[in-house]
């Protein structure tokens, strides 16, 4: 016969079958706003350059996400204006930023640019990096070649 | 350069995060533990 | 004298490892990989960020395989129900981590901390269902209930997984898609760099099994503190050092 005293187990507190289920409930609802937001802001990240005004979602009418590469020698500042012109698969697209763009924003490298066009400019109020899934180490040789091969 | 405290800062929170649940964990246990008859300790 | 550890030569053994593993790696992130030739010294996030996406990945699994199991099972002990709780807690830590230092390296590369592009959306809705999960097996009640609704939930979460991971593949992602578990089996890398991101997937995984062994055994102490199979868990042990003491004789 087992005579070990027995600890009392602790008084059922009501905090605790509150508590997680509040926080289930927030969850529940987060998740229907997280699915709301990506509805909302289109599956597709964003359009190509030569599908603008071609690919369904992706009229020159609205605001876009445009992706493309900086064109070589295209990256200009005009005071606070930053222009470059990006192309993809043939065509390009002339952009306007107001500012610095961000991240590691360079020529030759694939960006997504958010904003509307005007006149057959996209005048962006947004320019995010898409950098590749490339890892290799940084020196000179590697540069040139990236280079290339972003810009060839 | 900017890019060091971002760097920082990520691993920081990550190694920090692990060890802050870590530590948690056992003192958690240690406070429970005592309650126990070590008899009902499957691991011991 | 009453014990007063989870702990036992085994998981000493893995913890030592696993902080050995991740000094090597915290070395190796920051001193002997070279920076990236398109992202400079920010790639160093990758080596903790990468293994922290893929360890919550292999923890909610865990979850899902442990509550499958913990489902099936004609008689139920919690055993199986408590590593899928335990398993689930460290994979929100390591989803959490994953999101956070995602979020400081896109500011860096891409120049934002967030957009609701389709892997970081589905990673967010993934790492909020298993906030909801933990918080319905925390709700008090039959524990053997609490289990059953829980495993019903674990194994519809999983289906997530593949959603997250081929949501680069799937959708046009701000996102890059994988550099090693893609489907064409390329590995997009540089030697030392891919070493060193190994390393931290080794180093992640023994943290995760340090911490669901430790994690299981408080859930377990939770509930024999609360009473729950208190009486059949000391029967047990009584039986089985009856078998060895009557195997001796």
């Amino acid at each position: 016969m087992d005579l070990t005293p027995r600890p009392t187990p602790e008084s059922p507190k009501r905090k605790r079958r509150f508590v997680p289920a509040v926080i289930a409930g927030l969850a529940v609802v987060a998740g229907v706003v997280i699915i709301g937001f990506f509805l909302t802001s289109s599956i597709d990240y964003y359009c190509n350059v030569d599908e603008i005004g071609v690919r369904d979602g992706c009229d020159d009418t609205r605001r876009v996400r445009v992706q493309g590469t900086v064109d070589e020698g295209s990256l200009e500042s005009r005071g606070s204006i930053t222009t470059f012109v990006m192309s993809f698969n043939g065509a390009s697209l002339p952009v306007d930023y107001e500012g610095e763009p961000g991240g590691i924003f360079q020529e030759c490298i694939p960006v997504v640019a958010h904003g509307r066009i005007v006149d057959g400019v996209l005048v962006a109020t947004r320019i995010e990096v898409k950098h590749s899934n490339e890892y290799e180490a940084e020196n000179a040789e590697r540069i040139t070649e990236a280079e290339k091969s972003a810009c060839s | 350069m900017d890019d060091i405290g971002f760097i920082l800062a990520s691993w920081l929170i990550t190694l920090g995060s692990i060890g802050v649940l870590a530590f948690v964990t056992l003192r958690r246990a240690r406070q429970l533990a005592e309650h126990v008859p070590d008899e009902a300790k499957p691991w011991l | 004298m009453v014990s007063r550890s989870t702990g036992t030569t085994t998981t000493r053994v893995i913890g030592i490892a696993a902080i050995a593993v991740l000094a090597w790696v915290v070395v190796s992130a920051f001193f002997i990989t070279p920076a990236d030739f398109q992202q400079g010294e920010s790639v160093r996030i990758m080596y903790a960020h990468v293994p922290a996406a893929w360890i919550a990945y292999l923890a909610f699994i865990t979850t899902g395989i442990t509550s499958g199991i913990s489902l099936a099972r004609r008689h139920r002990t919690l055993g199986f129900d408590r590593v899928a709780g335990a398993s689930a807690e460290v994979g929100v830590l390591f989803m959490g981590l994953a999101l956070i230092t995602g979020s400081l390296w896109g500011r860096l590369t891409w120049g934002t901390f967030w957009q609701w592009d389709p892997r970081l959306t589905t990673t967010l809705f993934l790492f909020v269902t298993y906030v909801g999960y933990l918080a319905v097996r925390n709700i008090d009640g039959d524990p053997h209930r609490r289990a059953k609704r829980s495993a019903i939930l674990a194994l519809l979460a999983v289906l997530e997984i593949p959603l997250v991971h081929f949501s680069v593949v799937l959708w046009r992602s701000l996102h890059q898609e994988a550099s090693v578990l893609n489907p064409d089996g390329d590995v997009r890398l540089d030697d030392m760099m891919l070493f060193t991101l190994f390393s931290g997937v080794v180093g992640f995984t023994l943290v995760f099994v340090w911490m669901v062994i430790h994690r299981q055994r408080l859930a377990t102490l939770r509930d024999l503190q609360q009473g729950v199979g208190l009486d059949a868990a000391i029967a047990a042990r009584r039986n089985e050092g009856a078998a060895i003491a009557g195997g001796g004789q």
